[in-house]
Formats: C-alpha cells, structure tokens, sequence
C-alpha cells in the first residue's frame, strides 16, 4: 500500500512542475533587462541587425504563447534548451553542477544534525542550567549570523591564521581523482584514493558548518522545545515512575516523540540547504548550482534559470514527501494521504 | 500495522539520486596531475579570478575571462602587450594593400598542440567560422558572437600556404587593435572533432596546452607547450613558458580571493578591491601592481530633462566634483582624473584638454546664472520656486564614488541623493530618456574610439552601434559627422584631427561628468616574477615565473 501511495505522490508532482514551469516562464520576461543587449556586453561595435539575429535564434522574437509552446513542447521530451550565455545543454549544465551543491547541502546536514541533537537533547533535559541557556544563546548565534559573514571570519580564523583548513574550491590540485559520479568524496572512496578523500572531506569542513550553522540552531531549538513537551506528559512519568532508567525514558520515550516536530523541520532545512546555498557557494568558490543561477538571473539566460528553478522545485517536493513517509515511521498511527 | 519497510525510504533516496545525476557527465573525468617538469621549467601558478569563462572557443563568447584562459592557449595574428602596443604573433608581417585590403604573411614552422603545422589554412577558416552565418553547429546552429568585433570584414582568402589576404567593406583605422581579440584555432582537429569534441579538448598554438577544466570552467588546468615557437619576437622573452604549469580558478567573492593569496592558496590574484589594497600592501610576501584602466566613469546628464538641458548647469556640475579628493580618498591613489570623453590612454585623446578643475565658486556662478539660486535660505537652491533636486542613478558597484560625488552636489546646495539599480533593469529606462543622471562606465579596452565612442556619444540610431550606450541622450550633428568620418578615415593625423576636434565639442557641451578612470589592481605572491597586470585585464601566464 505505502509503495502505491508513494508512487502515487511522485505521479503528483508532475502537476506541481508543470504549474511551475508556467509561472517561472512568465516571472523570467516580466523582469526589465533584455538577455541580448545584456550578452553582448559593451566593448567592440556590433553589426546592424546582430541583435536581431540573436533574438531570432532564441525565438525571442516570437509572441510569448508561442515561445511557451517550444518550451514545454521540448521540455516534455526532456529537453530543457541551451543556455543563451554557455551554449550548452541546460540538462547538462544543471547536471555536471548538481553533485556539488548537493555534497555541499549533506555536508551542511550532517554538521547540522551532529551539532543540534545533543544540543536540543541536553537543554531539554537540563532545562534551565548553565549549558540549556549556553546552548540556546548560541543558537540564537547561529540563526543571527548572516553566512557571508560567518564564512570570512571562519576563513581568516582556520585558513589564514592557522592554515588548518583550505580557503576555497572543492579539492586541492594535483590528487589525480578520477571523477565517476561528480561527488568527489564518493569518487575518493571507490576509487581508493585516499589523499583526495582527506582533500575533499577537509575541504567541505568550513562551507559545510557555514551553511549548518542557522540550521543547526533552528533544528536544536525545535527539538528542545518539543522535547520539554513531551518530558512533561504522562507517559514519560508513567516510564519513570516504572522505575525504567532516566536515558532510557529520554531516548526511547521523549526523543522518538518529539521527532515528528523536528523531522517536519530538518525536511524543510533540506530544501533550503539545496536550494539557498548561493552566497555560501560565492564566498567559498564552490562551484555548485547556485551560484550558477544567480549569475544566469543577472543575465537573464531564460532556459537556464526555467532548469534550475524547475529542479529546486522537485527537490523541495520531493524533500516533504520523505518528510511524510518518515512520519509514517515514527508515528504508525499517520498514514500517507 | 504494517512497520514502516526501511527499503522504501531506501528507494526514494536512489531514485532522487538518480534523478539528479541522470544528466551528469558519465565519461570519467581526472582532476589535473602535476605534469611531468620539462627542461627549463618548474611549478605550478593559481591564477584566481572574480568570475568564469564562459567558453574556451575562441569564437564563441564575448567576456573577459574567457579570453584570459583563450590566449594562453591560442595565439592571434597580432598580439598586445600590457598597455595599448599592438605586435605580430602568429602573423610575420601586414600590409595594406590599399584600405580595404590586408596581406598577412604567416610565420612559418608554428605547431599546433597536436603537432600539426598551423597554415593558412586554418587561418581562412578561423575568420569563416566568426563571419560566416550559423557557422558554429553546436548545440545549434548559431553566428560566432565575436562576429561584431570584427564587423567591417567581407571576406578572407588563401593566397599561399602561409599567406592570407583579407578584404574589409571600407576603411576600417581600428583594424589591428581589434585583431588582437580574434585567436587562430585548428581547422582539421574542428572539422574532426566538431564543435562539441573542441570545446571538450581545445588545441591552438598558444604557450598552453588544455589538460583539464571543471564543469562550469571553474578550474581550468593548462600545461606549457613545450614546441611552442615563442611568441612575438617583439615582446622578450621569447621561447616557451617559464613555468610548468597554470591553473586559472574561480573565487568570486574578493575577500575569499584575497584570503587564498593569503593562504597560499593562489599566486595571482585579480580585481582586487580598494579597501583590501592596504592589508595586501602591508603583508611582505604579497606585490601589488596596477595597469591603466580601460573602464572610465562619467556621470551622463540627461541633456533633454531639466536642468540639465541648460549646459552651464552640466558644466557646474563638472566643476562641483573634486576629482582628486576622490581619488586620493575612494581609490587610494589609484586612478586618474578622466581629461573629456576619452580616457587618456585611448591611442586618440584630445591631449589638450585638462580635466574640470574643482573650482566651487565657477560651478555656484554657473547655476547662478541659469538661474539656481537659494532664495529662501534653507540651504537649497531653487528655480521658479522648485528646489533643484537630483538622483543619480547606479550600479551597486559604484556606491562609494556616487555617493562622495553626491555629497559634493549637497555641499552646493544640490539636494542629491543616490539610487542602485541592476543594470539590466535601469538600461531600457535610460536609453527611453527617463533618468536624469546615470553613473556608470563603457568598456574601452581596444583604445581605439571605435566601439566606445560611437556608443555614448553619437545620437542613438537604431539597428546601428550608433548611440547604444548614449544614456545622456546627447547628439551633437557635427559630432555625429566626426564620429562617422573617424570611422572610415585611415591617415592617423587626419584620424586624430577628425577626434581632437568631436572630444572637444563633446568636452564644452559637457553632456557628462567626466569623472575617473580606475586602474586594473592585481596582486600576487612575492615567489612570482616577471609579472604584470594588463590594461585589457587579460592574464597573460607566457613569461611569468615562479620561486619555488
């Protein structure tokens, strides 16, 4: 049944992207800024009617229903066009910079989640001690700090000062990974290349904590406070009055209880790890989908942003139907609607 | 009730990760190796810049960076050096047969990095594939975008299997500066590998040779050319690169490019911002350099919407701006005041003009006399009971200058502010004449009026290069005529005359405030040497060479 009901779920999106596709399509030309005039740049002269000839190859010359049709006529077959500034294949953009940004977005979930259980777990428990109120003021540090920011300081502290830590970029020059997925810590391991594994691990250190940082706060505080709900309900007293051990009644009792909340959280978290990452990958120089976004908004390369934003969609869509299928798990009683 | 099956969770993972890489690159790629050190040669440079190639065809962008990475791998016919001389490179000689019509004699014995002799072959091709229609096929069928640069040309012909006659229009003066931008590429390995299998492995007959790049030219890895004839005889030394190795990388954010030099991370760095100079400057293992700049700032008046239809009210505004404070303060010394329309190291700079002298007291006479005058004491002046109010608009990037020049205006009692924009948005408003004033630059990287000149200060003419870039709405008839004569005139006196004569007229009607020129600043480790910063911005890796 849940397998159906997941299918079912994924058959829905495609609705959902549908819907997208339309309204990226239009928000795109509704900005000022012409993506030829913006292309050509300004130095050297350029010969009558070369514009036109661009807005013709792009069919930006075409009333829009038109330019609409092409679109989700080739998008339909998969195929998204050719970015106007790269000329390459949008698929293939998107694809070859995808496994950057999602190894980012692991790297900041995994740092974000080891740092906010404990923490929320811990304040929970010791609500009000020295380490709750420590705990939770820096959390509020984390959700504060702007990441461009975070991401500099970082840097100047491990890179420059102490030299423990890259500054910038994925891996460092010259460890001959041979790149299969383009997820080069996956590379590393089944390539056995062990001085790219420790290059690559080391260099997702400093992004990966910037960008899991305000989410590690806003994960810790969630849980803390769900956690402080279900201390206080009956069956915890009733687990404690039975005499079971006090982690025991925290973990097996409390935690597993106060995840529904938290998974909620993380599920969003994810999509913002995915899809928010630009000014973390600016200021890290790492080459992910983001920042390839923003730069093809300021030029506007229509095909290009359509791709992208049509697969940070996805991925939120399909970021909340895990969120829902956990909840299956953590909760038997929920079922997939 | 059914336990929740691990495996389903499992399957929706591998299906999202499925999703996502089903369109990632399946042929394994390699992250670039140390190449093996030839004989002469050592190390390894990490050039890092502020934004990527966006291809390493050379007929196929129109951006900067791109053209760094290309012309270490390609050479041209001509070459510049790091301010505006132009030197045969690939060409042996030219000469014009008449105005329309140039003979190139190719140097002989010059490899392309598969080894294949470069001829002229390939030189008749590489301008076919810019001037020709649709001549790049992939990913369709589209006209080079480099095909502007070179617009005047009609066609290329063999005449010998090192020499190349090429047929321009009509006279075309800006010919050899803009031949520096078009690099030679390999006719057989294109029409081989197509368009596709070029940009995937790029060969020419540059002092690199393509090992490796990253998706998105995040990283490009190049390695010298040891076959390589040596370039320009003119520019010494001359012979292959000094070093091993170049590798040009992306770091857009200038504090992290600033920490990598640093760090050691990278040897080069470029576009560095004026408030990091000083830190970069006090650090003993870092050597700042600067070149003159190619990018001039006006501040264009919009001359059809009060008050600055009323020049005397455009000149005070030039004589309101205290250039030198400016310069001395915001750039730190790095910059220069603009002399009139040009910049002053365009190759035809009127050299009798002088920058606007600050000079307060002329620019509140100059008001004053068309009629800007504080009448009711409150510190602003006015005109027929309107308070003489001002916004310049701008870019984000020139905050620092538009706002000290906004504060002068206030310091006469011009009530002006400032307002950012992002320059697609704000350009459709200004070319319709809707702003009063806009702040920002125009590339000038060839030197030459043509491509620059036109732009901003012919009348807009559709369809045409006229007036592309003209947001002060000026058009002056004789200046138009000038414009148009400096284009097709070859004498360089007359050439000059033709110039001296549009800038000064430009100049006295003053449909701008000719504010500053910025120099290129790049940094770079002190292990480096032989380096320095080019005019044009272009990295040129050939002669550097590095400590180890």
């Amino acid at each position: 049944m849940r397998g159906i009901k997941i299918l079912e779920r994924v058959l829905g999106t495609i609705p959902i992207m549908f819907g997208v596709a339309i309204i990226v399509f239009f928000f795109i030309r509704l900005t000022p800024g012409d993506p030829v005039d913006i292309m050509m740049g300004q130095g050297g002269s350029i010969s009558a009617g070369e514009l036109e000839n661009l807005r013709e190859e792009f069919h930006l010359n075409e009333p829009l229903h038109i330019q609409l049709w092409y679109f989700l006529r080739d998008a339909a077959q998969g195929d998204l066009g050719y970015s106007y500034v790269l000329k390459q294949p949008v698929t293939a953009l998107i694809g070859e910079r995808l496994p950057a940004t999602i190894e980012l977005a692991l790297g900041a979930l995994i740092f974000s989640l080891l740092v906010a259980f404990p923490i929320g777990v811990i304040s929970a428990v010791r609500q009000n001690s020295w380490l709750d109120r420590l705990s939770m003021s820096t959390a509020f540090l984390g959700i504060s700090m702007p990441g461009f920011w975070l991401g500099i300081i970082l840097i100047l502290l491990f890179s420059v000062q102490l030299h423990w830590l890259p500054v910038q970029g994925r891996i460092k020059l010259g460890t001959g990974l041979e790149q299969h997925t383009g997820y080069f810590v996956l590379d590393s391991i089944l390539t056995g290349n062990m001085e790219a594994l420790k290059s690559s691990l080391l260099h997702l250190v400093l992004p990966s904590v910037t960008l899991g940082a305000p989410v590690a706060a806003v994960i810790a505080r969630v849980l803390r406070s769900s956690m402080l709900e279900t201390l206080r309900s009956d069956y915890v007293t009733l687990a404690r009055s039975k005499g079971v051990a006090e982690w025991w009644v925290v973990i097996k009792h409390a935690l597993r209880n106060a995840m529904i909340p938290t998974v909620t959280v993380v599920g969003l978290q994810v999509g913002i790890l995915l899809g928010g990452n630009m000014v973390i990958e600016t200021v890290f120089g790492w080459p992910g989908l983001g920042r390839m976004v923003v730069k093809a908004i300021f030029d506007r390369d229509f095909p290009l942003i359509q791709g992208a934003v049509m697969i940070y969609a996805f991925t939120f869509v399909m970021a909340n139907l895990i969120v829902d299928v956990m909840y299956t798990y953590l909760n038997p009683r929920i079922r997939l609607g | 009730m059914a336990r929740f099956n691990h495996r389903t969770i499992i399957a929706l993972l591998l299906l999202m990760a499925f999703v996502f890489t089903a369109c990632a690159p399946t042929a394994p790629a390699e992250t670039a190796q140390p190449a093996d050190e030839g004989p002469g040669a050592s190390g390894t440079i990490v050039v890092a810049m502020g934004a990527a190639p966006v291809s390493l065809d050379p007929a196929d962008h129109r951006s900067r960076e791109s053209e760094t990475v290309i012309r270490n791998m390609f050479d041209g016919l001509v070459t510049r050096d790091t301010s505006s001389g132009v030197h045969m490179q690939l060409a042996e000689s030219m000469d014009w047969a008449d105005e329309q019509t140039l003979n190139v004699k190719l140097r002989e014995g010059v490899k392309f990095h598969d080894g294949t002799e470069m001829t002229a072959d390939d030189v008749v091709f590489t301008f076919e594939r810019i001037i020709n229609e649709n001549a790049i096929e992939y990913p369709e069928p589209h006209t080079s975008p480099r095909k502007g640069l070179i617009a005047p040309l009609e066609s290329i012909e063999k005449t010998g299997d090192y020499s190349v006659t090429m047929h321009f229009r009509g006279p075309w003066p800006p010919a050899m500066q803009l031949l520096v931008h078009q690099q030679i590429v390999p006719k057989a390995y294109i029409e081989k590998v197509g368009t596709e299998g070029f940009i995937a492995k790029p060969i020419g007959t540059g002092p690199f040779k393509f090992v490796s790049a990253q998706p998105g030219l995040e990283e490009v890895v190049l390695e010298r050319f040891a076959d390589y004839y040596g370039g320009s005889p003119d520019l010494t030394p001359v012979g292959p690169a000094c070093v091993n190795q170049v590798v040009f990388r992306v770091i857009p954010e200038a504090s992290t490019r600033v920490s990598a030099l640093l760090a050691g991370e990278a040897d080069i760095i470029t576009n560095v911002p004026q408030d990091l100079i000083p830190n970069l400057e006090a650090n003993e293992n870092v050597q700042v350099k600067t070149a003159g700049g190619t990018q001039p700032k006006w501040l264009e008046l919009n001359v059809h919407m009060a008050p600055f239809d009323d020049v005397n009210v455009r000149k005070a505004m030039n004589y309101a701006v205290d250039k030198d404070l400016i310069i001395e303060k915001i750039f730190g010394g790095r910059a220069v005041a603009l002399p009139g329309p040009l910049s002053p190291y365009n190759n035809f700079v009127n050299k009798s003009l002088s920058p606007y002298p600050y000079d307060p007291a002329m620019a509140t006479d100059l008001l004053k006399q068309a009629g800007w005058e504080d009448t009711d004491g409150d510190g602003i002046l006015d005109k027929n009971g309107q308070p003489f109010t001002f916004t310049i608009d701008t870019l984000e990037d020139w905050r620092p200058l538009a706002e000290a020049v906004a504060d002068m205006y206030r310091a006469i009692g011009i009530d002006a502010n400032v307002r950012f924009w992002e320059y697609s948005v704000i350009k459709d408003q200004l070319m319709a004449g809707e702003r009063q004033g806009y702040l920002d630059d125009w590339g000038d990287s060839a030197f030459d009026p043509v491509g620059h000149f036109e732009a901003k200060w012919h009348g807009f003419v559709a369809d045409t290069p006229y007036g592309r870039g003209n947001f002060s709405t000026y058009s002056n008839d004789r200046v138009n005529e000038l414009i148009e004569q400096g284009e097709t005139t070859g004498d360089p006196a007359a050439r000059q005359a033709i110039y001296d004569e549009a800038q000064q007229i430009v100049y006295d009607e003053a449909p701008a405030v000719f504010l500053i020129l910025p120099e290129e600043v790049e940094a770079a480790s002190a292990s480096i040497s032989n380096w320095s910063p080019a005019s044009d911005s272009r990295e040129n890796m050939h002669d550097v060479c590095k400590a180890e």
